[in-house]
């Protein structure tokens, strides 16, 4: 251990290897490890915003009242309320609704009495969830809130289709089902990937609400990292070195969108494969 | 996959009520050095930290440390989320209202005034301060009491966070237990300093534990109290708090 911090001060000079070695403790790997949680949070909840998507858009045009009914209070409403406190609703809610089952089935009348908080109703049923837990419903309250927006462009971008194409299709005597699959569907995704890029940007920066939901993130790590330290038994003692954090996640997020874009060109391009040039 | 996670909600919920005589879940802070606070390698230390694995060791109990925000701590106790909070919380008459405390660990630790050097405080006629404390403390609730008049109570999360804001000068003055300032002024070079007379609030700083577990209560006392006759409580806080005196000891 001696020997090789040796060899890297002789390579690069003591300040850098002093940096080095602070940017590489147990506290800062515990950051760099969070990188997953958000970079599973933006997959994840990407993939089932556009299945709620899909399933929202299926509903509004439906030929069915109810569905129909259903598809637009759920792109109506949700699209209507702040991603912060839907965040925060959600999973509370799925908890909630989780003890209040459980709460039916394991408590006795004396459990229930022998508890002094007033939820859960009693000690067996409280369900502590575990960061993964928290995780998944971040991933399912992104998919929602998201999938309410990606609902809305998908809606827009089937009806962008031009009827002809559609008329046409039935014309050469393609059933209903080959018309969806071979030539809307088909079409609808040159009319949607602009707006789903717009929906994925949004969905990226959501996932910096992580740490509201008590999941240790890039965040709340950079938080932890930055905030002063007097105690030399705590780590190095500095001051308040939180800025510093933040850019990092700045350019973290910055990179990502650039890389995104890049992405969607090229899926653009893709989806477009044999159809006439624009303009 | 609702009835899935249903299912493995009522199986740790029974499993965890199973075992609740081997593992004893302590809920802490971990933002309070030298109490409870995060190391450079990343895991959570302090005087209370080794507190709670020599109670475990004596108890023959497993200790499972769980970080829980300051501002949540009491309501996830008594909600089951852990068994104890080890988080430099002091005795008081309000919080004895909601949960039991075992007998302290740490005496009475007089709170002190910090400012930045230079800054003159006219106690008797307070007027015009900003005065930095952190939320739902006994500090908080001692400078809401007696300077909210005139003078704009500003209230943080972490007591980090008010000592930053005091370096930069958005608070003038800070309220915060003396324990956790002297390593502050000690390692600030000079630019930050006691100022006034100490403040005596609060009874000690013991564990919290919820009403009806009155025999885990029996058991951290009995630790406590065994802990402290040989030496271990003193031994710790002489490790972990600079020149403080043994008082558990002659």
């Amino acid at each position: 251990m001696e020997s090789e911090a040796f060899w890297l001060y002789d390579l690069v000079g003591e300040d850098i290897a002093f940096w080095i070695g602070y940017l590489t403790n147990g506290k800062h790997l515990n950051w760099y490890a969070s990188f997953r949680f958000t970079i599973m949070a933006a997959v994840f909840g990407a993939i089932l915003a556009l299945v709620f998507g899909l399933l929202g858009a299926m509903a509004k045009a439906s030929r069915f009242a109810p569905l129909r009914a259903v598809g637009s209070v759920y792109v109506g409403m949700v699209r209507g309320i702040p991603d912060v406190l839907f965040f925060l609703f959600f999973p509370l809610a799925f908890e909630q609704a989780v003890e209040w089952v459980l709460a039916m089935q394991v408590c006795t009348p004396e459990s229930i009495a022998a508890t002094q908080a007033k939820w859960p109703p009693c000690r067996e049923a409280n369900w502590l969830l575990t960061t993964n837990q928290y995780l998944i419903l971040a991933c399912v309250s992104l998919g929602i809130i998201y999938g309410a927006f990606t609902a809305n462009v998908i809606h827009g971008a089937m009806r962008a289709v031009p009827k002809g194409q559609l008329e046409a299709a039935r014309a050469y005597g393609m059933s209903d089902f080959q018309v969806l699959t071979r030539i809307h569907v088909r079409q609808m995704w040159v009319y949607a990937l602009p707006g789903l890029s717009n929906v994925w940007m949004l969905l990226i920066k959501a996932t910096s609400l992580l740490s509201l939901l008590q999941v240790a993130d890039i965040v709340w790590w950079a938080g932890q990292l930055g905030s002063p330290n007097f105690l030399p038994q705590a780590g190095l003692v500095h001051g308040d070195w939180r800025w510093a954090y933040y850019i990092a996640l700045f350019v973290f997020y910055i990179l990502v969108t650039l890389l995104s874009e890049k992405a969607f060109n090229r899926l653009n391009l893709w989806a477009r494969r044999g159809m006439p040039e624009e303009g | 996959m609702k009835k899935a996670l249903i299912a493995a909600a009522a199986l740790a919920a029974l499993t965890s009520a199973a075992h609740a005589q081997d593992t004893l879940r302590v809920g802490t802070e971990g933002a309070y050095a030298p109490w409870n606070f995060v190391n450079d390698s990343g895991e959570l230390a302090g005087y209370e930290i080794d507190l709670a694995n020599a109670l475990c060791e004596h108890t023959g109990m497993t200790c499972e440390i769980v970080q829980n925000d300051w501002d949540s701590i009491i309501p996830n106790l008594v909600a089951g989320n852990y068994d104890v909070i080890m988080a430099g919380m002091s005795i008081t008459d309000e919080r004895l209202e909601t949960i039991n405390f075992t007998q302290d660990y740490f005496p009475v630790d007089p709170s002190k005034y910090i400012v930045t050097a230079g800054t003159e405080v006219d106690f008797d006629n307070m007027s015009g301060m900003r005065i930095g404390v952190q939320g739902n403390t006994i500090q908080a609730a001692f400078v809401e009491e007696n300077f909210a008049d005139g003078n704009t109570v500003v209230s943080f999360a972490t007591f980090d966070q008010s000592i930053a804001d005091l370096a930069a000068g958005n608070v003038d003055v800070v309220l915060a237990d003396g324990s956790s300032l002297e390593p502050v002024v000690e390692n600030s070079g000079g630019a930050l300093e006691f100022v006034g007379e100490d403040v005596a609030v609060g009874g000690g700083v013991g564990g919290g534990v919820r009403k009806e577990d009155t025999e885990l209560l029996a058991t951290l006392d009995e630790a406590l109290t065994a802990l402290k006759a040989d030496g271990t409580v003193d031994a710790l806080r002489a490790e972990w708090f600079d020149g403080v005196e043994a008082a558990y000891t002659e």
